[in-house]
């Protein structure tokens, strides 16, 4: 199995060498275990491969493949709650990511979920997934903010 | 206790029908009634001997129990008759009419082996069995739940936080004597300080006076302090306690037996595990502590004004008796009225647990009113129970501060001419004041306790009430451990009731390791039951399962149904992540193998396709999941585990064609290699088992294949006519 870059997405030639065009890399533990468990697939939703160890791979078809998932994936991490707002059927957050400001909104308790050792996933309204790598890192503030709430 | 003067009058009878035999005869079985012809309550015994039918019953007027009896000749032949929730013993006589008994159905079992031995013993005249097995089941003693004051059982279920309890205690003692410091001090400042500072200024040096303030600010910092250390303990104590005793009664919970929970309402055991452990948390911490407080206070109270002024103490007590008396008074409805409230709450609870779940029923058939209904119907419940309690109360609070204003009046008029009589001084008065306005104070917070003990007492009962249930399927000592099956199922005329009803009736089956059996028939024809066995939810009332040779009753429970694989027909998932529901049986299973049997139960695909692949969150009962998907899922759960016997009970619903073949190819791969019993509906499960099972009122009406079946136009041939009919309409 081969990695290649294609135009704006990944191409895949398998083991038969037949090769497949846009190639969709989906992490099957995006949020659990994001390095291991890629899964590749191809037109009609079939999946064509399943990488088990993205670090075992070779430097070269590892960056085409973090690559082609960055660029599909957007799970910003959350590093301050800069204010927790009660508003018309949920909350809205204010916070800073790494990927800069932002605020969005939560509709149930249910959706802010923990994956276990102080990591929380929180899911906005629109479906957008935010991440808190570890609570105890937040400052005070913000852990103060969280905890009214989780 | 109706039940025990039941059975004292049937040993009576028993006694007596002994003293009635003649020589050589002997007793073969015995059936008690309990009931007259006209179903009144009434004990009667009769009993089978090698010669005679005897029968013996209570009587109403002389005392004397009355006898009859009839020789085994004259009688031609004895039938029950089910009668709703009564059953009617007849007996035929030769030739000149018949006698009946009658009996609530609970005694059906009994008066049907009765029968059978009648007949037995019928057949041969001479040989006579006594019947052991019918004593026996008169000498098991009845399950006592271990007694004892709900309370009394709670100090003794503390008792792995009896140092900490105590060092609660010592504190508390501690904090109340530092608590009393400040009103002594008082008497001093008055008599010794104040007092003279007004008539004579100068005989006081000022340095007194700041003597005295800083050792009331002694006395109150040392007061916070050890309150502080107090408080803290105790509410450590008191969350140990009621955690302790939340885990033990889930853990009790969930080795209980399936039957125990068809038999009690969701909610209502949500709320004894939620809300009543609360109660008992809040009694400890606060109510408790209060009340050891309280009372040392008032002791201590007691024991300081008698040493000052005896005359005077007796003033101030003299109300004590009064509200002991009504403390006494108000206890009991209290209690009664706490309990009551609890079950309402529980009660309200279960509407929940059962509504919710079922909100889509709830809508489609637009009852939102009906339950809104309900829910104020049940709430109104506990809004009466409560204001009952409440009117009690709130007579009783006041009363208690009446009384309090009572003893204060009657000290400071005694005082008065006291000190006209010059019997005391004003410091003294003082003294007294600040010591009974304490005093009752603590009575006052004591009338609390009575409220909340009651009610802690209601809760903990309920909860000790769950804890006393014994495990029905409890682990056999010395049960076999299995470890891995190879899958040899064996009935062995397997019989099953379920209270008066016979679901099955003397099955024998014998399943090859890795075979494959369908279980086919109308519904009620105990397929259900069949599975339920096999899993041992339930155990057999008759006959015995054998698994590889081995009765399933010897085997250990646990260990056995680690080689169990079961799929349902309503998959239930949990509130978790897709792979932790996969990995639901074998929660420490690698990634790689849990992707291996989503792939194998063809659910890989779609869960790819979702947000967050296998850690997308499925809810409560898989919301966002359609049915043949959490079937699947449920498929890739029995395929982890790796069962040795997968019970399969297949949904009745159609789903459309590319699902069915999906489901298909997940089963197929399922089945390999293991012993299945499955309830099938589906044709391509038909056609792929080994042997179809037709079961018809919990007997096997015929066996084979598909195609033998089909040619032998039985039984199976009439439900797969029906079951085309229904799919090609």
């Amino acid at each position: 199995m081969r990695l290649l870059a294609q135009d704006s997405g990944l191409s895949l030639i398998d083991d038969a060498g037949v090769r497949h065009d846009h190639v969709r890399p989906v992490r099957l533990f995006p949020l659990t275990d994001a390095q291991h468990w890629v899964a590749l697939i191809g037109d009609g939703g079939r999946e064509l491969a399943c990488v088990e160890d993205v670090s075992a791979m070779e430097p070269e078809q590892r960056a085409l493949l973090e690559a082609a998932l960055a660029r599909r994936e957007f799970v910003p991490i959350i590093r301050r709650i800069l204010k927790i707002a009660r508003a018309a059927g949920g909350h809205i957050w204010h916070v800073e990511t790494d990927r800069g400001k932002s605020a969005f909104r939560i509709e149930a308790d249910e959706s802010i979920q923990s994956l276990g050792g102080g990591r929380l996933v929180i899911i906005d309204s629109l479906g957008t997934r935010y991440l808190v790598a570890n609570v105890s890192e937040l400052d005070r503030e913000s852990r103060r903010r969280l905890e009214r709430y989780y | 206790m109706p039940h025990t003067s039941t059975s004292a009058i049937h040993a009576d009878l028993i006694h007596y029908a002994e003293t009635r035999l003649e020589v050589g005869e002997r007793v073969v079985a015995r059936l008690m009634t309990d009931l007259d012809v006209d179903l009144r309550f009434h004990g009667g015994l009769i009993v089978l001997t090698t010669t005679r039918l005897l029968h013996v019953e209570e009587s109403r007027a002389t005392g004397a129990p009355q006898f009859r009896c009839w020789g085994l000749m004259e009688v031609q032949d004895l039938t029950l008759e089910e009668t709703g929730a009564t059953a009617a013993l007849h007996l035929v006589q030769v030739g000149a009419g018949e006698w009946h008994w009658r009996m609530t159905s609970g005694r059906l079992r009994e008066a049907e082996q009765f029968i059978a031995r009648y007949r037995e013993q019928r057949g041969q005249t001479a040989v006579s069995s006594v019947a052991e097995d019918e004593e026996e089941v008169e000498a098991r003693p009845s399950v006592s739940s271990p007694v004892g004051k709900p309370l009394v059982r709670l100090v003794r279920f503390s008792k792995p936080w009896y140092p900490l309890m105590a060092l609660a205690f010592v504190l508390t003692i501690a904090s109340t004597a530092a608590g009393l410091i400040a009103p002594w001090l008082t008497i001093s400042l008055v008599d010794d300080v104040l007092v003279p500072l007004q008539n004579a200024p100068q005989s006081v040096h000022v340095s007194r006076v700041y003597q005295f303030m800083v050792w009331l600010a002694g006395a109150a910092v040392l007061a916070w302090l050890l309150k502080w250390a107090a408080i803290y303990v105790v509410s450590r104590v008191a969350e140990r306690v009621t955690s302790h005793m939340r885990r033990a009664t889930y853990e009790h919970l969930q080795k209980l037996s399936l039957s125990y929970f068809n038999k009690k309402r969701t909610g209502d055991l949500i709320s004894r595990i939620g809300s009543d452990t609360d109660d008992i948390s809040l009694f400890i911490s606060v109510n408790f502590i209060d009340f050891a407080c309280d009372v040392l206070t008032i002791i201590f109270t007691a024991v300081i004004l008698f040493s000052i002024n005896p005359p005077l103490a007796c003033a101030a007590l003299g109300p004590l008796p009064v509200v002991a008396w009504l403390v006494q008074r108000v206890r009991g409805y209290l209690r009664g009225g706490f309990a009551a409230a609890s079950r309402a709450v529980g009660a309200l609870n279960s509407v929940l647990a059962d509504t919710i779940p079922g909100v889509r029923v709830v809508k489609a058939f637009a009852q939102e009113q009906r339950e809104i209904e309900r829910f104020r119907a049940h709430d109104q419940h506990i809004f009466d129970t409560n204001d009952r309690v409440n009117r009690t109360w709130s007579f009783f609070e006041p009363t208690i501060c009446l009384l309090t204003d009572v003893g204060l009046l009657v000290v400071w008029a005694v005082g008065a001419w006291c000190i006209a009589h010059e019997h005391t001084k004003v410091g003294v008065l003082t003294g007294f004041v600040l010591y009974v306005g304490r005093f009752y104070v603590r009575l006052d917070s004591m009338s609390r306790f009575v409220a909340s003990a009651q009610r802690a007492a209601a809760s903990a009962h309920r909860i000790f009430e769950v804890l006393d249930v014994p495990p029905d399927m409890p682990t056999a000592e010395g049960a076999h451990m299995p470890g891995r099956l190879r899958g040899e199922v064996e009935f062995r005329d397997v019989r099953f009731h379920h209270g008066q009803r016979e679901i099955i009736r003397g099955l024998s089956l014998k399943i090859a390791p890795g075979e494959m059996i369908g279980l086919v028939g109308a519904s009620g024809a105990g397929k259900t039951t069949l599975i339920n066995l096999v899993c041992r939810f339930f155990d057999v009332s008759g006959g015995a399962i054998f698994v590889d040779g081995r009765d399933l009753r010897a085997i250990d429970v646990t260990d056995y149904r680690r080689n169990l694989g079961l799929v349902l027909q309503e998959p239930y998932l949990f509130f978790g992540t897709i792979a932790e529901n996969i990995a639901y049986g074998r929660p420490h299973a690698a990634r790689a193998e849990i992707i291996a049997a989503a792939r194998a139960a063809r659910a890989h695909d779609f869960i790819m396709r979702l947000p967050d692949a296998y850690d997308s969150m499925v809810g409560e009962r898989g919301q966002q999941l359609s049915g043949g998907e959490r079937q699947r899922i449920s498929i890739a759960r029995a395929l982890l585990v790796d069962p040795a016997i997968l019970i399969l009970d297949e949904a009745t619903s159609a789903v459309d064609t590319e699902t069915e073949r999906e489901i298909q190819a997940a089963l197929d791969h399922l089945v390999k290699g293991r012993t299945t019993i499955a309830i099938a509906h589906r044709l391509g499960t038909l056609r792929r088992a080994n042997r179809l099972v037709v079961m018809e009122n919990g007997v096997i009406e015929e066996t084979g294949t598909h195609d033998e079946l089909l040619q032998r136009g039985g039984a199976y041939a009439r439900l797969h006519q029906a079951m085309q009919e229904v799919n090609q309409p």
